[in-house]
This record gives C-alpha cells, sequence and structure tokens, in this order.
C-alpha cells in the first residue's frame, strides 16, 4: 500500500511549515479554526503516519489536562460573569498572557484552550514523524548548515545513552563511598562534565582520523531533496489556516 | 634506491604546554618501513600514545606544543597532506572501543567515512558489502553500537580504517579492553590486511598477542625514548630481561600463593538468575540458574568473555541489577540488608577510575576513602606506597590513567569495607602498575583477612594472583 506518509515529506520544509502555522495561529482566536487544527493533526497522525497511536495518545494527554485546566479556570472565572467582552475580537495581536489574565468567560476560555491543542498537535505531528538524522541532512542540504555542526549533533545525540550509563555508574560509585548524591548534586554533575570533555576530545580525534574535516567538500550517500509534494502540503496546510482565519472570522 | 618508508620521524619533540618543562615527546627519530608490523612497547604514561596522536596531525591541531621534527607519511611531509589524504596513509584506532564512532550503526559509520574521503554514492553500497564480507562482520551492520561488546566495536572500528583505505593502521592499545577472542579475531582481520601490504604500528602492553604478526618490537622509555629500536621476533627472547626490568611486560614475579586453611563463603549465589536488560524482564538470561561461593579471606579472579555477565553479576551483588535466586553476604540474605548498609561491608573500584572522585584533591580523596582521620605524613606515605608521590595537591582528574586507578584502588582500600570487588583494576596498565595493585591487595587479604572479588581479561594475572578462579561460560558458573 503506497499511500502518502508524513514521514516522507522533507524535514526542512515541514518544519518551516509548522512554525508558519504556528505564528500565523498565533494571531488568531478562533476556536473552531484552533479545533479543526488539532483535530487535523490528529488525524494524520492516524491515517497518513507511521507512529504508533500509543506514542501519540501518551504525549497528548498532557497537553489535554493543561487544555482542560484552562478551560477550567475560564469556567471559574466566567461565573457570574456571562458578558462578552467585545473588544476582543476573533483576530487580535493581544499576547496570549494578556488574554489569559483578561479571561472571563466561556468563550474566552474555549478559545484559549483550543488553541494550546493546536499548538500541540502541530508540535506532536513534527515530532513524532521526523527522524532526527534525516532532519539534520536535510538542513545541511536544504538550509546551508555546515557538515561540522552536523555531525556534531549526531555524534552527541549518539552519545546520550553513554551519558546516561555513566550518570548511573557515577551516581553508584557516590553511594558506595557513603556520600548522597541526587542526579542534579553539583559533584555528581562536575564528574560528568570532565567526562563529556574528555569524550567529546576523544571522538573528535576518531572523526578526525577518519578524514572528517567538517567542511562542505564531501560526497553524500543520500541526498534529501524538495519535491513538489513537499511544497503542496505546506501551502495546502498554511493556505487552509489563512483561509479559516479569513472565513471564520 | 631505497624503498620510501611508511613513517619517517626526524627529531619530534613535543610537549602539552608551550612554557611546560617537560616534553612528552623528547627527540624522537624513527622510521617504519612499509608493509612490516611494528609493535612499540613502553611504560604506562611514557608518551607512546601522544606520538602516535602526532603522527597523525591530531596534536598540536587539538592542543599542545610542537617544539620541532618533521614527520613524513609515505615519503609525503605530514604538513603538506590535508586530513582527507592523512587518513589514506594512517589512520588510528583508539583504546576506548565506546568513543569512536559518529553514528549508530556501522553501516551508517561506513558511510560516513566513505563519504568523508568523497566515495562516489553509487559505489559506497558495494564497497561497505565487500569490506564487510572480507573481513567477516557483515552480521555488525546494521546492529545499534549501544548492543555491541567491546571486542565487537573494535572489530567494527578496524573495519572502517580498512574502508577508508589507509596504507598504515595505527593501534593505540585497542586490545587492550577486550575479551581475547576478540582480540584474537582482530589479529587475523589485521593478518589479512598485513598480505596485503598494509602496513602496521601497534602500542600494546600485551607483546605474546603479536607473535606471528609482528616483524619488529621497539620499546620505549620515558619521553619515547628509544631503548631498543630493533628487537626481531626471533630474537625476542634475548629480550625479556630487558623488558622485565623496564616494567613493561613480563611473567609476574615471585610464585603464586594460595591461602590455607577453610574458610565461609563472604558471598554466595544460589540458584542465581540475571537478565540483560534490568527494565526489560523478558530479556535474554545472562546468567540462569547458577550457583557460586566466593570465599572469604581470599582471592577471587572473575574471568569470562566480555558481555557475558560479570559487571552485571558484580551490580546484582550491590542490590543495582535485578536477579533472580538468592545473594546471601556473610550468610544474610541481600534482600534483608539496606543499600547502606550494605556499602558499609562492600566496596567497589569501577572500570574508569575517573567516576568515582568524589574530591578535587588527591589528599582529600585519600582523606575521603579512610575510615579513620589520616595524617599528612601517613597520606603522603599511603601515595609513596602507590607510585603517587608529590601528587597531593594535583586534581585526581589530571593525574594519568595508571595513577587514577591506583588512587581509586587506594581510597577504596584504606575504607572499612571487608569486601572489595575490583572491575578490571588493571587494565591498560604496564607490569610494574599492575604488580603494585595486586600486591596492595594481596597484603590487605593477607594482613586485614579482606575478600577480594576482582574481573580480569588476563588468565596469567588470575592464576598468579587467586586463590580461585571463577569464570562465566554459556550461562553459568564453572569454578
Amino acid at each position: 500500500m503506497s499511500r502518502i506518509k508524513v514521514e516522507k515529506l522533507n524535514p526542512s520544509v515541514k518544519a518551516i511549515t509548522v512554525l508558519l502555522a504556528a505564528i500565523l495561529i498565533s494571531f488568531q482566536y478562533i476556536t473552531v479554526l484552533n479545533t479543526a487544527i488539532f483535530v487535523m493533526s490528529l488525524l494524520v497522525l492516524l491515517f497518513f503516519s507511521n507512529a504508533k497511536p500509543k506514542r501519540f495518545i501518551a504525549i497528548f494527554i498532557p497537553a489535554l489536562i493543561a487544555a482542560f485546566g484552562i478551560f477550567l479556570l475560564g469556567l471559574y472565572y466566567a461565573r457570574g460573569n456571562t458578558t462578552v467582552t467585545e473588544s476582543l475580537g476573533s483576530l487580535s495581536t493581544d499576547p496570549y498572557a494578556v488574554r489569559a489574565a483578561m479571561m472571563n468567560n466561556l468563550s474566552t476560555a474555549l478559545q484559549l484552550s483550543t488553541r494550546l491543542l493546536a499548538y500541540a498537535g502541530l508540535g506532536i505531528m513534527f515530532a513524532l514523524t521526523t527522524d532526527g538524522e534525516e532532519f539534520i541532512s536535510s538542513l545541511v542540504h536544504q538550509c546551508g548548515l555546515s557538515p561540522k555542526f552536523a555531525y556534531g549533533i549526531i555524534a552527541a545525540v549518539n552519545l546520550m545513552p553513554k551519558m546516561l550509563d555513566e550518570l548511573k555508574t557515577v551516581k553508584l560509585a557516590f553511594k558506595a563511598r557513603g556520600i548522597k548524591a541526587g542526579t542534579l548534586s553539583p559533584k555528581v554533575l562536575f564528574t560528568m562534565l570532565v567526562n563529556s570533555i574528555r569524550w567529546s576530545e576523544s571522538l573528535a580525534l576518531a572523526m578526525e582520523s577518519k578524514g572528517f574535516t567538517g567542511d562542505r567538500n564531501r560526497t553524500y550517500y543520500s541526498v534529501t531533496k524538495v519535491r513538489w509534494y513537499d511544497i503542496a502540503c505546506s501551502a495546502v496546510l498554511l493556505g487552509g489556516i489563512v483561509a479559516g482565519m479569513i472565513l471564520l472570522r | 634506491m631505497r624503498p620510501v618508508p611508511a613513517l619517517e620521524v626526524r627529531h619530534l619533540t613535543f610537549r602539552y604546554y608551550e612554557n611546560g618543562k617537560k616534553n612528552i615527546v623528547d627527540d624522537l627519530s624513527l622510521t617504519v618501513e612499509a608493509g612490516s608490523t611494528t609493535v612499540i612497547l613502553g611504560n604506562s604514561g611514557c608518551g607512546k600514545s601522544t606520538f602516535a596522536s602526532v603522527c597523525a596531525g591530531l596534536y598540536p591541531e587539538n592542543g599542545g606544543f610542537l617544539e620541532s621534527g618533521e614527520i613524513e607519511l609515505f615519503g609525503k611531509p605530514l604538513s603538506s597532506l590535508g586530513h582527507r589524504e592523512r587518513s589514506g596513509y594512517y589512520a588510528l584506532m583508539f583504546q576506548n572501543p565506546d568513543l569512536q564512532f559518529c553514528m549508530n550503526t556501522l553501516r551508517k559509520e561506513l558511510i560516513f567515512c566513505l563519504e568523508n574521503i568523497c566515495t562516489p554514492p553509487e559505489d559506497m553500497e558495494p564497497q561497505i558489502e565487500r569490506v564487510a564480507s572480507d573481513l567477516k562482520v557483515s552480521d555488525l551492520l546494521d546492529r545499534k553500537f549501544s548492543t555491541m561488546s567491546g571486542g565487537e566495536k573494535q572489530k567494527a572500528s578496524l573495519c572502517c580504517l580498512i574502508a577508508l583505505g589507509s596504507r598504515c593502521i595505527v593501534l593505540d592499545e585497542a586490545l587492550a579492553n577486550i575479551d581475547r577472542e576478540s582480540a584474537y579475531d582482530i589479529l587475523e582481520m589485521l593478518k589479512k590486511y598485513s598480505a596485503g601490504g598494509g602496513t602496521i604500528i601497534a602500542i600494546d602492553h600485551l607483546p605474546q598477542l603479536w607473535k606471528g604478526l609482528a616483524t619488529r618490537y621497539i620499546l620505549m622509555g620515558d619521553g619515547c625514548r628509544i631503548i631498543e629500536d630493533n628487537i626481531r621476533p626471533e630474537e625476542f627472547d634475548n629480550y625479556k630481561e630487558l623488558l622485565r626490568s623496564e616494567g613493561v611486560w613480563g611473567e609476574y614475579s615471585g610464585k603464586a600463593h594460595t591461602r590455607d586453611g577453610e574458610t565461609g563463603f563472604a558471598i554466595s549465589l544460589k540458584d542465581f538468575s540475571v537478565r540483560k536488560d534490568p527494565k526489560d524482564k523478558m530479556s535474554e538470561y545472562l546468567i540462569k540458574s547458577s550457583g557460586v561461593g566466593f570465599r572469604k579471606g581470599r582471592m577471587t579472579a572473575l574471568l569470562g568473555k566480555s558481555g557475558i555477565g560479570k559487571t552485571t553479576t558484580f551490580l546484582s551483588i550491590l542490590k543495582q541489577h535485578p536477579y533472580e535466586g538468592k545473594i546471601e553476604i556473610d550468610g544474610r540474605d541481600l534482600r534483608a540488608i539496606k543499600e547502606r548498609e550494605l556499602f558499609k561491608t562492600v566496596g567497589i573500584v569501577f572500570q574508569n577510575p575517573a567516576d568515582q572522585f568524589i574530591t578535587q584533591k588527591v589528599a582529600d580523596e585519600v582523606m575521603a576513602g579512610a575510615s579513620k582521620t589520616l595524617t599528612e605524613d601517613e597520606i603522603e606515605k599511603y601515595l609513596a606506597d602507590y607510585g603517587l608521590i608529590k601528587k597531593e595537591k594535583y586534581s585526581p582528574y589530571m593525574l594519568s590513567q595508571g595513577q587514577q586507578r591506583r588512587l581509586a584502588v587506594l581510597s577504596v582500600l584504606l575504607g572499612d569495607q571487608k569486601i572489595l570487588l575490583l572491575d578490571e583494576p588493571t587494565y591498560g596498565q604496564d607490569l610494574s602498575s599492575t604488580e603494585a595493585i595486586m600486591r596492595q591487595l594481596e597484603e590487605k587479604v593477607d594482613r586485614d583477612h579482606f575478600t577480594v572479588l576482582f574481573i580480569t581479561h588476563d588468565r596469567e594475572l588470575a592464576e598468579k594472583w587467586a586463590d580461585d578462579i571463577v569464570r562465566i561460560e554459556d550461562g553459568g558458573f564453572v569454578s
């Protein structure tokens, strides 16, 4: 079955699209549009991605709780004050915080909580459908990121499991010597810092020894490209939001 | 006409700080013939690793100060070569298998290497398949590095260097931290590489591993001063005395002595099972329903391939890894002993000594480990015994790896714990440091009746110092 998957989209285009969408959302307070974006994110994750429902539902739960909290807050303050403040239209540049502070009725509560969900939907959709290495590779090819940074980031990410193991060992070593040490205790952090510096140095030497120079003059096994459907998807999403902002105002 | 040597070094002098007094490499001149296999021997900390990195151009580019000297790789001055070309002539394999890879699988790492040397993308796949099948590591290609043992990682690392097409491969104690079986596999891979005309330079503490492959041994002293430049393998036996007296390598001195008399068990494992992944209750068993006892007041060596469950057994004894069955410490069920109480009975020295320093000064470190307050003179005496003289004001992190290890052992030995677990206490140490560490342990056992349990890959070491040897094989303990 060759269905279109969000994973196949160019990660850089996807990132820029999501970013622009988030900026657009921040200029409006249309409950229907926010809800639509949230539902769309869910549907995309469900039907057009390889993300496991269990995983994204687990991530959505905190977002839902936060949104519900804001909603309850709105309801609480709305009690006994049901007049709609006309000055706060659905399209405005008032900051979220100002709105939240002035929140005094059900509709504002809905506006704010659904907007939070819209952000969460877009963010989770991007995070769960993007492969880290592919994203970085795409940043090199589409956004001019230097390979020096790109491979530095990849190496650091791949070192993370070892860092966590090391943290466990360090904590155990301290415990074994009768010293209480939490993850954030300065002594543990100092040891980890010393180790990290030493590791990054060793790793850099090993990479250099394998001919890595960090310049752009190298070949690439796979090059991420921007294709027509990347632009099309981006245009549909952003166009849809703009249209919604105009039509649903 | 003389054939072009693989490496030619003339009057090389290098130190870490421009104004420092000590030259790490002091006026070294050396020639290595192309196609040869040279093994460099020398004490821990004599500067041989630094020398190898200087020849790769990694220093002074990444620190340090090169006072003088010329380096030529295959007749070309090092300074005239970029990193990319250098890797085709001279590539380094390091000691720590965990810190050599940028990517997370061998296939991706090989792609990274081939990209570095500008291999056309369409040639990469066939090249990778060919190298991997030549070296018999095809099964490693798509496994995550985090699931590989140290030996497998070193095989993968060598595979990368061979894929880079390096004409000279330098192993900087690359076999020091892996089990013998993997070391022999790597030597087989190197034999093939050598037969194809490759040059090998190996820095190692174990000359006997290289028998049959080495064409020349070099013995270096402090500052990479050359003591013997050209020991041919056939005359190696004549130099055993010299290697021994330099404290580099040799048979352990003195006779193995085992302690007499009956004694109970300090630690006993009964019907003991442990799984690989502490969080995954379905992961495979490393050790299944096996029992063993470690005798009180004795030294026991724990042997076995890497990744077979030696360190995991230690972690179980320390209540840090879930297990099935029963562990008894001095006859008491471990499950009934509180962690704090346990750590007053059982002490541990980890593989990486830098993990366990709790102070910023060597003298404080000794003090922190001691069960009673020590006078300055006493501390000085202990440090002298451990070859750490005049280091009391240093930060533990400034010491060499060998010194760090001795300090870690010392600070644990001074504590109250009567049972000591040591995870490869002598790895990467030369003969004299190894003997110093083991003698201290022995003394503690003889005088204060400590129970010592140590993990090692060195069979001779185990035979010399341990009363009992326990091997882990096929998921069980074999005494």
